[in-house]
């Protein structure tokens, strides 16, 4: 039974880890607390849903489609909301208010057309492999691939292409990369595009095993920022370590106690972190200015 | 007319919720996603008092913000060493831990099912405030005292102060300020206030459950301070009016329950959204958050 619950906690945290990595993409870079961020997560969903469930598309061309429709609406939320806003010089606790205001407005847009009941994408039991007791379905599998997949190819792209040294020296300092000659208003569309497909991508792949509703964003986007501070800020493998080991951490709960308790525990988890390393695992330590 | 008068109570403890709030985030600059979770404590501590130690009004009262603002001071001792979004993400997690606490933890709180049934508090062990009639006057007597006392504090050194440590920090602390101290004082005492609205929430309704203080409480309580308005009284005051009257007028113009709370949702983050635009001071504040 052990190993199950391990095995689950790894695929959970895989899925913590790529929304957790979209999340930071914004957050190290911007420094922009993205709460909106929650309902893309949620939104690719219901596209899938859309999609696939009413207009009747092909399940690979339906997600496709879900993943674009949410990559858009992500770098729209950048130009509408975060561009108008850093125009007026507005703090960071503005950005963060009408960040919350735009996940208000989006997830109860959601509710009011598509009802507040969990949507099921695949209605059939899902398929599934076993090993002695253990099982893991299609929608598992899918889920630990792809999240994996996309990830490995984000470090490439991080280490390796101009866009990912672009990506560092943003979030190292935005005041000298603007002066290096970056395009930084054209940059923030890669990121916000880029940060949008990880949602997107985490979503479709919830959302088909599970199924969605309006509400599913918020603790979702929690759970994957507790990955980021755990992990530590400022690095991407350190964000996708936190990822994996909060999946992990809550499996074992549900193991130990029950699931009543894993949002108490994920938290205090958090308030521990914040308290005695604020740069978490992987982080540097840095000092206050 | 029961009608009116049970609209006017609400109201009155909105503004008690929304004028100590805004003590937090109008003045200091702390923008704590907490307050839903000390308003609850307080109306769970209430039912305590009256049912179990069958206390009077005003013992009852002082019992529910005292042991909340002991509460408070713990979790503000640990919260307020940061800064930022990490302020938030404590008040926050703290705000998840306390509400899984009263859901979870059922041999105390009774969980998910709610306490039934609080006794209507008694003035001198014989007085019984039990109409509507009685209870509105309690309410208004409350929110007048609550009011009073932060009208004083906001135009007292203390205020100023505060005021102060928002504008410059390092400045205050040259000053020779205690700004930790200051920052704990007001944590307390948004928190004891709050626990006073627990306490006519609690006596008022006489049933109490925890889904009436989570996660999306606090944030209603936060908007409806930016709504209306930060740094002053009016400001809360408005917005404790507007978020208490508009599901009515939505009820009067005749659309069914399950559009108009959806719909009211969309209008609270289209103001937020709007009111970052273009007036961060909210609709009759003076402080920019």
């Amino acid at each position: 039974m052990l190993i199950q619950f391990l095995i689950n906690g790894i695929i959970l945290g895989a899925i913590y880890s790529s929304l957790a990595l979209g999340f930071s993409l914004v957050y190290n870079t911007t420094k922009i607390f993205h709460i909106a961020y929650a309902v893309l997560y949620m939104i690719a969903g219901y596209f899938l849903y859309t999609f696939f469930n009413q207009l009747g598309l092909s399940f690979i061309i339906a997600t496709f489609l879900s993943i674009l429709s949410t990559v858009f609406i992500s770098i729209i939320i950048e130009l509408v909301v975060y561009r108008t806003l850093i125009k007026k010089n507005a703090s960071l606790n503005v950005l963060l208010i009408s960040s919350l205001g735009v996940m208000i407005i989006i997830i109860n847009s959601i509710a009011l057309f598509y009802g507040n009941e969990t949507k099921i994408i695949h209605n059939d039991i899902a398929k599934s492999i076993r090993f002695n007791d253990i099982i893991i379905t299609y929608p598992q599998l899918h889920q630990v691939f792809f999240s994996s997949f996309f990830l490995i190819l984000f470090f490439i792209l991080n280490k390796y292409a101009r866009l990912g040294i672009k990506i560092r020296a943003l979030s190292n300092d935005a005041e000298l990369a603007k002066v290096q000659g970056l395009d930084i208003p054209k940059m923030r569309i890669k990121l916000f595009a880029l940060s949008g497909f990880f949602a997107a991508l985490s979503g479709v792949l919830v959302a088909q095993d599970i199924g969605i509703d309006p509400y599913i964003g918020l603790p979702m986007l929690l759970n994957a920022v507790v990955a980021v501070i755990i992990g530590g800020l400022g690095r991407f493998s350190a964000t996708v370590l936190g990822g994996f080991i909060l999946g992990i951490l809550q499996a074992l709960v549900i193991w130990e106690f029950s699931a009543n308790w894993q949002e108490a525990i994920t938290f205090g988890v958090l308030i521990l972190f914040l308290i005695f390393r604020p740069q978490g695992i992987l982080g540097n330590k840095t000092r206050e200015v | 007319m029961e009608y009116i008068i049970h609209i006017l109570i609400i109201i009155n403890i909105y503004i008690v919720l929304t004028v100590s709030a805004n003590l937090l985030v109008g003045l200091a600059n702390l923008l704590s996603l907490g307050q839903a979770a000390f308003y609850g404590i307080g109306a769970y501590l209430t039912a305590l008092a009256l049912m179990q130690f069958g206390l009077p009004l005003i013992p009852a009262l002082l019992f529910s913000m005292l042991i909340t603002g002991l509460i408070a001071f713990l979790l503000g001792y640990i919260s307020i060493k940061f800064e930022g979004d990490y302020f938030v993400l404590a008040t926050l997690g703290f705000q998840i831990i306390i509400y899984s606490i009263l859901y979870n933890w059922i041999t105390v709180t009774k969980g998910p099912y709610g306490i039934p049934g609080i006794p209507a508090p008694k003035l001198l062990n014989s007085f019984k405030i039990d109409s509507i009639y009685l209870f509105l006057i309690l309410s208004s007597i409350l929110m007048g005292i609550t009011v009073s006392i932060f009208y004083k504090l906001i135009h007292s050194p203390f205020g100023r102060v505060l005021k102060a440590m928002k504008d410059d920090k390092i400045a205050l602390i040259s000053l020779g300020r205690n700004v930790t101290r200051l920052k704990i004082i007001t944590f307390v005492l948004a928190a004891s206030f709050a626990a006073l609205s627990g306490f006519l929430y609690a006596t008022y309704i006489s049933y109490i459950d925890p889904t009436s203080f989570n996660l999306d409480e606090s944030i209603f309580i936060v908007s409806a301070v930016l709504i209306g308005g930060t740094g002053n009284l009016k400001g809360p005051i408005l917005g404790a009016v507007f978020v208490v009257i508009l599901p009515e007028i939505l009820r009067f113009v005749g659309l069914p329950d399950s559009i108009a709370a959806n719909l009211r949702m969309i209008i609270y983050g289209l103001s937020l959204v709007l009111l970052m635009l273009y007036r961060p001071q909210g609709i009759a504040g003076t402080n920019k958050i």
